[in-house]
């Protein structure tokens, strides 16, 4: 029978992964289950400064109330990861959905995050959680066969209740077993229970949890939270980047009613008023003077990156590509390129900051608590257990939400007027003072023989990373390397990160050969998936569903074919096109594709993540760019940033291959990748040429057709 | 630039308000600041996205672009004046059925327009569903759940 823990206050024991004093006291009685993350998310487990648990995926806690609370750091960010979780937790302990409640993205109260990616949250958890589960259910079990003097194998734990068998006398609830107790249980005490492997909810389209709160507008955004005596924020913002503050004027703001302060530390001011509207209206009347910096001039961004860059990763390198290249009977080669793309959710960076006694308390619009936090603490020289950030619900983040600027700031402010302060970007300000996905070159050269296939392949990636760089094909001569390079711009984390781009390049350029060469581009992608079962199934699919016929050449049809992997999601894309000759319009009609992520916990959770990132990927594929001149960014609005609209969104077919012996794998991302060159080859197949600049604009794609010569 | 306050009479979910402030504000700024109506949503402050989107007499308008004089004797409906005791209205029912939502930032918006849609055209064609709600945006792409969405409640509305 299970050990009560003497005494769980004590600090940290070498076989819980740091799990530190704090977080055990944190943890009410009942029976607690650690888990900590699988080891592929461990060795993705970098510093995190100071917070010791980082590795410890979250705990599982039954209460005296028989409700089983999961405490876990990752938050939703409108993925479907707190219903997800729950679905995992219920299933495995038999109890319903309503019982779990899941705690996510309070630093006070849940171990630190991984850096491993937001989209696999699922993956790395899921399964820990369900092992936890497992253990939690079978304590459970122990007790109420001591409590009977039974064998634990004769106790069923269900819906809340542990019972004997046609036994009424003896039942009991969950949490009467839990109560009183304070029992704790680690990892390394852990025989690893095998999970139930009976899927109730796992694998059924369970609505969201939060569908009702969404619904009625009550769910609770950063920017709704009202504090007692809360004053909001306006900064004052230079006119471009790094500008440096020469003098400023505020008496005018000052004056303005309802104003309660104007904050000046070094560069940064800001306007603190009793309402928003009060704070902008009263910082129109700041009057400053900026210096800009001397701008080098430049001749263009793909230029300077290409000067500028560093060999940072070597992704792949097999066999002797170069020399393998020089000696093929075919060679092609093509640069590609994409822009400067921006997350644009449609809600705002936010954060509400408030002191309490010698503690900071911040609210954030973030998926990333915990960079936040550190950044508080870095900034104002605070230990990290003196900061609590809460991640509020995200109103879309993207991999934009990640630094913690917006915290550092709302807190500075807060200390200044020793009131809670909110601080919300303006569109403007969302648009322009986060950061970007990296503009990215990328050269490939590729070397076929006469039978059409393919004996090597360079691929060389300027400012975009390795993701999605290794090509799933079989070629036995490669090279894939990356570059870091200096650019104009901040850039950071966004959605798959350099996946599109490094996707793009391959499929479309791979395409190219294979049209080069007089082959079919489904043809000619399977004959080179030899050593990617899993791929190769993706992309037959796909191609049966949509009932793709063979095509050695362009058909005018304007159907294009993409594929890709990422985290262990595989993905297939069949885009349909219409090309106006006349303005270079493109629409996309109808986009198809067949998704391989193994288990799949929630179908329909997984078909909406799948179709957002179409349509989100169209956005990037087609129109948007962030156009910058001088330190200035000019695509500041959605007018001038145009993502797409509701009349842009093609016919959706989405194919879920059912895998469950495979573990569920990161679904909020792969699908993002193909989609740029599935247009892209889908517009080379309606017009016959081929493009390789994103966006696929208008003009580009006009003068793609002009151009008498590729 | 000090604007005089002006007195306001504004219903908002069927209850009366009387308001002194300048009637240049925002609807925006005054539902999610003076009232504590938070549904609406903040996200472009020019017209652009629709998260704003609130029914002055049946109408959708951006609330964020709209000087709250232009409400004065009208009738304000926000996302909070839809749910009746007995539960919620049937297109706030349908974007649940059809889960037309992600981080449901947008969803409130999107709701108050479909709801001036469907009081003008009970049955609106995809085509016209499209039209009515281009200027409203969503990031995380639950486009053709919307469309799905609104279908599911313009019949079910039908009887
Ligand atoms: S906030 Fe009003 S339209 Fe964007
Ligand atoms: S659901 Fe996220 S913006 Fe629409």
């Amino acid at each position: 029978m299970p050990q009560d823990t003497p005494n769980p206050e004590q600090p940290t024991s070498p076989d819980a992964p740091g799990l530190t004093r704090r977080d055990f006291l944190r943890l009410a009685g009942g029976v607690v289950v650690l888990f900590s993350l699988g080891p592929e998310a461990r060795s993705a487990v970098t510093s995190t400064g100071t917070d010791q648990s980082a590795g410890l995926g979250g705990w599982l806690r039954i209460g005296p109330d028989s409700r089983v609370t999961v405490f876990t750091p990752t938050p939703e960010v409108g993925q479907g990861l707190r219903t997800s979780l729950a679905q995992i937790a219920a299933d495995e302990l038999s109890l319903p959905m309503s019982s779990i409640d899941i705690i996510m993205g309070d630093t006070d109260r849940v171990p630190a995050q991984t850096p491993a990616d937001h989209g696999s949250a699922v993956a790395t958890i899921g399964p820990r959680l369900r092992a936890a589960a497992a253990q939690a259910r079978s304590i459970i079990a122990e007790l109420a066969a001591a409590r009977w003097d039974v064998d634990p194998e004769a106790v069923q734990v269900r819906d809340g209740l542990a019972a004997v068998a046609d036994d009424p006398e003896r039942s009991v609830a969950i949490g009467e077993l839990a109560r009183g107790r304070r029992l704790v249980r680690r990892p390394s005490d852990m025989t690893v229970l095998e999970p139930s492997g009976e899927h109730r909810l796992v694998g059924q389209s369970v609505p969201r949890v939060d569908g009702p709160e969404i619904v009625t507008g009550t769910v609770p955004f950063v920017g709704d939270l009202r504090l007692p005596d809360m004053v909001y924020a306006k900064l004052l913002r230079p006119p471009c980047l790094d500008a440096r503050l020469v003098g400023v004027d505020a008496r005018a703001a000052a004056r303005q009613s309802g104003v309660v302060a104007v904050v000046q530390q070094g560069d940064f001011v800001a306007v603190v008023a009793e309402r928003p509207d009060l704070a902008e209206k009263a910082l129109r009347l700041v009057r400053a003077s900026w210096e800009e910096p001397g701008r080098p001039h430049t001749s263009s961004l793909y230029d300077d990156m290409r000067r500028s860059a560093k060999l940072t990763d070597r992704t792949r390198h097999e066999g002797d590509a170069d020399a393998a290249l020089a000696a093929a009977q075919y060679g092609f080669s093509a640069t590609y390129r994409t822009a400067f793309v921006a997350h644009a959710p449609i809600e705002p960076h936010g954060a509400v900051a408030a002191q309490e006694a010698d503690r900071i308390i911040v609210h954030a619009s973030t998926q990333r608590p915990f960079l936040h936090r550190d950044a508080v603490s870095r900034a104002f020289d605070l230990p990290p257990e003196r900061v609590r950030v809460i991640a509020a619900p995200v109103g879309g983040a993207f991999g934009g939400k990640d630094e913690g600027d917006v915290s550092v700031a709302a807190v500075r402010l807060a200390r200044a007027v020793r009131r809670p302060v909110m601080l919300t970007y303006s569109r403007e300000e969302e648009f322009t003072w986060g950061y970007f996905r990296p503009a990215a070159l990328i050269d490939v050269q590729c070397g076929a023989n006469g039978d059409g296939d393919i004996t090597a392949w360079a691929c060389d990636a300027f400012n975009c990373g390795p993701r999605g760089a290794d090509p799933p094909y079989a070629f036995p001569n490669q090279r894939v390397d990356s570059y870091d390079c200096d650019v104009p711009l901040r850039q950071g984390h966004w959605r798959g990160d350099g996946g599109p781009a490094n996707t793009f390049a391959r499929e479309v350029h791979l395409d190219h050969v294979a049209s080069e060469l007089g082959h079919d581009p489904v043809g000619f992608r399977l004959r080179h998936l030899t050593a990617d079962e899993r791929m190769a199934r993706v992309v037959r699919t796909a191609a049966e569903a949509y009932g793709w016929r063979e095509a050695r050449a362009p058909t005018g049809l304007g159907v294009g074919f993409a594929c890709a992997a990422d985290s262990g999601a595989f993905v297939a894309q069949i885009a349909e096109v219409e090309v106006s000759r006349v303005t270079g319009e493109v629409r996309v009609r109808r986009v198809l594709t067949a998704h391989d992520c193994g288990l799949i916990i929630n179908p329909d959770g997984l078909r909406n993540q799948i179709e957002g990132a179409v349509i989100m990927g169209l956005g990037f594929t087609l129109r948007e760019a962030v156009r910058y001149e001088q330190g200035r960014i000019l695509s500041d609005t959605f007018a001038s940033y145009a993502i797409p609209t509701i009349r842009d969104t093609p016919a959706l077919e989405t194919m879920l291959i059912p895998n469950p012996d495979r573990p569920a794998r990161g679904a909020g991302t792969a699908a993002i990748f193909p989609i740029a060159a599935a247009v892209t080859n889908a517009v080379f197949d309606a017009t016959g040429r081929r493009l390789r600049e994103l966006p696929l604009s208008p003009e580009r794609v006009r003068a793609g057709m002009t151009a008498d010569d590729q | 630039m000090t604007e005089t306050p002006e007195l306001l009479v504004i219903s908002v979910n069927g209850v009366e308000h009387r308001l002194r402030t300048p009637g240049s504000r925002s609807l925006l700024s005054v539902l999610r600041g003076d009232l504590a109506l938070t549904g609406a949503k903040y996200g472009c402050g020019n017209g652009e996205c629709g998260a704003c989107t609130v029914l002055i007499d049946g109408q959708a308008v951006r609330s964020c672009i709209t000087p709250v004089s232009l409400a004065h004797n009208r009738s304000v409906t926000t996302i909070e004046g839809l749910t009746a005791e007995d539960g919620l209205h049937p297109v706030q029912q349908a974007f649940l059925d059809a889960q037309a939502f992600q981080c449901g930032y947008c969803t409130p918006g999107f709701i108050m327009s479909a709801i001036a849609l469907l009081n003008t055209n009970p049955d609106p064609s995809e085509l016209e569903i499209r039209d009515a709600l281009a200027g409203q945006l969503c990031r995380c792409g639950v486009y053709p759940r919307v469309i799905e969405a609104v279908q599911l409640a313009a019949a079910k509305m039908r009887g």
